[in-house]
């Protein structure tokens, strides 16, 4: 009970804060003129030929409310507007990248997470040593590492100099005509779980190693963060009273760390999870562009160098509501990993 | 009756940026069988550094010099030194034959595990041949009685429960249980294990006087009181029946009312399960409730050890007179102790108190004192006598 | 202040933190006398556009003449990374001083004031904070045009959130405690008490923050640049430079590495320019945060 008001709660509030997103990227957009905004209002490439029509037809020359008003609807009725860049309307065109980021994603968190974890307890379990020394250096210079130089390096090393061992793009050509053959169904579009359902290895094989390198370059910057504060909680946590009595049980070291101590640890990680999500989308728009890995991100910075409004918009607009959404879900399994976090009150 | 634990020549010490501190100096100290023993001191006296030191919990830098603790297990009528101990067989030791409850129990207990899990997992840990038999026990009557409509699909699995269990209760390390217990989900089979720990849990809770303990059980630390969290410590503590339990300032961080039932409890487990108690305290109040025998340390010095009454009707170490002295009493002039606490680091030679003793005499600079007894099961640590 | 004494000590025992003392000095000396190094030819109007050879495509290896080589188009790399030093400092420093005192400002009264003025600014600051730092950036670039000024604008608009919040729960915490209602006591004005008391206190997280995030914001005005959204093509800004080389990542097939040079040069120096204040940022983070406890 407690549970669903407190999400029905953080989903109303995040009512409010979409109407002031909103309104800010339309506010953004009002620096345009109106025949660049006429742009957000078509679908189809044919209609460019009417713009002044369309300006007279959704008032693109009245006041900012009214504006503001009539682009909501039409927000709401799902049209975005039409991508020059890539030739569809921008809605259609943010499902067509999605899946590519999305791979990348499923790949790249996991990694981040467990490798953050695993080095940030370690170092902690081997505090003020070399291994803690080595760990630390380590973060600090992939907390520096700009993420387009690391990617264009890792090009150059393992495309170039070891003659295309881990190559850009997502897939190679020939398994990227077996993809859009007729013969190999698309449930997801998302190539290695669409190979796994296919059955088919070779497709399988082949994303993967083209995800290797785009998912290495996201992952060590985050893996730097994440274990800097994974190390400090988990020596925290490893201060603690109850570790002491754990030990009294006469607890082995490993059970102490491990059960105890990680699991108090792991707390405040997760709450930075948010924000973890935060900068993989940051750091997917270079990488992708970098790899040639057309996802969202990569799609992205074809509209902003084009000056393609709709889409840089749709793209602002749809990572607005995705961050607020995470940002909910990170709070709610807050509540659950911390019991402290949840209902109180004393038991007499 | 043998002494429990007979602590000789003990010294820990500290080695810190800053120099050696000496926390424990020369100690000397028993525990009797089935006796309350209580360590009375000032803070940096010692006191929880001993208490570390029987379980070898000792925090780095510290280290144990020399000294030995000669522990008398009565199970099997053995003796030997806990500090010649291996680790592993001092971890069977630890919550098991000794276990100790800490001052603050709020801090003590893991705020994400709940009461009832945390006390399970000292039946887990050490009981496991017990919890092994029961449950076998059970899927013996659920065998038995052969009710239940998909009897017939359950059954093979409880046979191979059964099989598991009786290698548990049996053997002490055995193989194919521990194998099963890393793969997901076959696991699931050795789930009664869990379930009687739990059953023992709340029966511990009961035994300490918890009320709805079945309930109690299943909440986290944060949704209890102080005086709870503490009891729940002391179930914990005494799940395993040990010969010794070690109580550092339990009563301190709590209200008067509270720790008047908390003495109460204390002189319980005295009478009912005749394990021995080492109370630490710094309140000579509370030590003369509790406690049969009292020993008062100072810089990591056991100074005068006797019996309550002996000791309040006739303190003979300076130190402990001036203790007496300075508890304040309407009417009478407030007095203190003069002079500085012995320098952890640097602490004077010879008797550690001489800087600040009335009776200070020359040999006192020289020569540290021994322990002598000087009537009836009353020594002192002094060269006055 | 004989507090500063006692810091000074203590960042001279942290080895980390030395060596991220002597990389930013490095790099200090660099801007300053980067006229001396790199000295800008005859009639060349703006020093901060580079010079070039000519036109050709290929980028050049390290030579005599160019000391690190030249880029596609032949600007020379040596010219580029030193004046990028300038450039680096200019937009980190006024990003993070502008930043920084918007933060103050909003944060304080915010903290300080509380009521409608807090709800509203916290408000403000939460649409800000749910964007992606370097996408809503990249949509501030685009609607403004490309150059490094927009760069510099849209990060300030992006970063100064993060501050207002921070000295706003700095201010809450400070606000509370007794010495503030002793001023207030003998009659001290908000304004006085908020300068004089509060904000000294709340110094301390704000400085290890600006200076860690010092790098970020090159690493970020990097990463536009890069992407084609910041300095003009021939600016002298490393992330400019590194933009250069994105087509000649692989040379050909018998000597893959040949063009290292344009890659290797430029990235080197925005990850040791970060590096260095990410060590001061991390050195002012364990020095002041144990002082913080004690206080």
């Amino acid at each position: 009970m407690e549970l669903r008001s407190y999400i029905i709660r953080r989903l109303l509030l995040l009512i409010p804060v979409l109407f002031g997103v909103t309104m800010f990227i339309f506010g953004i957009s009002m620096l345009f003129s109106p025949i660049e905004r006429a742009t957000l209002y078509i679908s189809d490439p044919r209609q460019m030929a009417h713009l002044p029509e369309i300006i007279e037809m959704y008032g693109l020359d009245r006041p900012f409310f009214v504006q503001y008003g009539t682009w909501l609807g039409r927000v709401f009725s799902g049209n975005l507007g039409w991508s020059v860049v890539v030739g569809m309307p921008v809605f259609d065109a943010i499902w067509h990248f999605l899946p590519a980021t999305l791979e990348l994603a499923i790949f790249a968190a996991p990694v981040i997470i467990f490798t953050g974890i695993f080095f940030g307890s370690t170092a902690a379990a081997h505090k003020d040593r070399p291994l803690d020394h080595g760990t630390r250096v380590m973060a600090i210079v992939g907390w520096s590492l700009p993420t387009f130089w690391l990617g264009l390096i890792l090009i150059m090393v393992f495309y170039g100099y070891f003659r295309g061992l881990l190559p850009p793009g997502r897939l190679g050509t020939p398994m990227d005509m077996v993809v859009n053959s007729a013969e190999f169904i698309r449930y997801t579009h998302i190539n290695t779980i669409d190979a796994l359902l296919n059955l088919n290895g070779p497709v399988l094989l082949d994303a993967l190693r083209h995800l290797i390198l785009p998912v290495t370059t996201l992952a060590v910057v985050q893996v730097a963060f994440i274990m800097r504060l994974m190390r400090s909680s988990m020596l925290e946590s490893l201060g603690k009273g109850y570790i002491l009595t754990a030990r009294a049980k006469g607890l082995a070291e490993r059970v102490v760390v491990n059960k105890h101590a990680r699991r108090n640890a792991l707390i405040p990680v997760i709450t930075v999870s948010g924000y973890l999500l935060a900068g993989l989308a940051n750091g997917v728009v270079i990488t992708e562009t970098i790899f040639t890995y057309k996802g969202i991100g990569w799609w992205a910075w074809q509209s902003a160098i084009n000056m393609d409004i709709a889409s840089v918009l749709g793209f602002a607009l749809f990572n607005a509501v995705l961050f607020v959404l995470v940002n909910l879900v990170v709070d709610i399994l807050y509540t659950r990993v911390d019991p402290r976090v949840r209902l109180g009150g004393t038991v007499q | 009756m043998k002494d429990l634990i007979r602590i000789k020549d003990l010294s820990v010490r500290f080695h810190t940026y800053e120099g050696i501190v000496h926390a424990i100096d020369d100690l000397e100290l028993d525990i009797r069988q089935g006796e309350t023993l209580g360590i009375v001191g000032e803070t940096g006296s010692g006191k929880t550094m001993t208490a570390l030191t029987i379980l070898r919990l000792i925090p780095y830098p510290g280290k144990i010099e020399s000294g030995s603790i000669i522990f008398l297990d009565t199970d099997r009528r053995r003796e030997f030194d806990l500090l010649k101990l291996s680790e592993d067989k001092m971890r069977a030791i630890r919550g098991n034959k000794i276990s100790m409850v800490f001052q603050e129990p709020g801090a003590a207990l893991n705020p994400v595990y709940t009461i009832g899990d945390q006390i399970s997992e000292v039946y887990l840990l050490h009981r496991r041949n017990e919890l092994g038999h029961r449950a076998k026990q059970r899927v013996d009557n659920l065998l038995s009685d052969g009710g239940g409509p998909v009897a017939s699909v359950k059954r093979p699995f409880w046979r191979w429960q059964r099989r598991l269990y009786n290698k548990i209760s049996q053997e002490s390390n055995p193989f194919e249980p521990r194998f099963l217990s890393h793969l997901p989900l076959f696991r699931r089979l050795l789930w009664r294990l869990k379930n009687e720990a739990n059953l023992l849990a709340v029966d511990m809770l009961k035994d300490v006087e918890i009320p709805d303990a079945a309930r109690v059980a299943i909440h986290y630390p944060h949704e209890l009181s102080g005086g709870m969290k503490q009891r729940a410590v002391i179930a914990m503590a005494l799940a395993c029946s040990p010969d010794l339990l070690i109580a550092d300032e339990p009563t301190t961080s709590l209200d008067v009312t509270i720790q008047a039932q908390m003495l109460e409890l204390f002189r319980r487990i005295k009478t009912d399960r005749g394990a021995s108690v080492l109370f630490i305290t710094h309140n000579l109040g509370v030590a003369s409730e509790v406690c049969d025998r009292v020993s008062v340390m100072y810089a990591g010095r056991n100074c005068e050890v006797a019996s309550v009454k002996e000791l309040f009707l006739h303190p003979s170490h300076p130190y402990t007179k001036a203790l007496f002295d300075a508890v304040p009493m309407p009417g009478k002039e407030l007095q203190t102790i003069p002079g500085e606490l012995a320098d952890p680091l640097n602490p004077p030679p010879g008797c550690r108190f001489h800087p600040r003793c009335p009776n200070a005499m020359p040999v006192c600079q020289q020569e540290k004192p021994k322990l002598k007894e000087i009537s009836k099961d009353h020594m002192v640590t002094c060269h006055l006598f | 202040m004989t507090d500063w004494k006692f810091t000074v000590r203590q960042i001279a025992k942290n080895p980390l933190s030395v060596v991220g003392i002597i990389i930013l000095m490095f790099f200090v000396v660099i801007a300053i006398f980067a006229p001396l190094i790199a000295p800008t030819p005859e009639g060349h109007l703006n020093p901060y556009m580079i010079p070039r050879e000519g036109y050709s495509a290929t980028p050049q290896p390290p030579s005599e003449e160019h000391i690190f080589g030249t880029t596609e188009g032949e600007y020379d790399i040596f010219y580029g990374v030193i004046w990028g030093t300038r450039s680096a400092f200019q937009v980190g420093l006024v990003v993070i001083g502008i930043v920084v005192t918007i933060g103050i400002i909003l944060g304080s009264l915010a903290g300080y004031f509380g009521g409608v003025i807090d709800e509203v600014i916290m408000r403000i600051t939460d649409i800000f904070l749910a964007f992606p730092a370097l996408i809503l950036a990249m949509a501030i670039v685009a609607v403004i045009g490309p150059s490094l000024r927009s760069v510099m604008i849209a990060l300030t608009i992006v970063s100064w959130p993060s501050y207002a919040r921070l000295i706003r729960g700095d201010i809450l915490q400070v606000r509370e405690e007794d010495y503030i209602e002793a001023s207030r006591g003998i009659g001290a004005s908000s304004g006085r008490i908020i300068i004089r008391h509060v904000l000294p206190n709340a110094i301390y997280p704000t400085l290890i923050m600006a200076s860690l995030d010092i790098g970020a914001i090159v690493l970020s005005a990097a990463a536009l640049s890069f992407l084609g959204l910041g300095a003009p093509e021939g600016y002298a800004d490393w992330g400019q430079l590194t933009s250069f080389a994105r087509n000649w990542i692989v040379g050909p097939y018998q000597n893959p590495l040949k063009y290292w040079y344009a890659v290797t040069i430029p990235g080197l120096f925005i990850l040791f320019f970060v590096l260095g204040w990410n060590l001061l940022g991390d050195a002012f983070r364990d020095i002041f945060d144990p002082k913080l406890a004690r206080r």
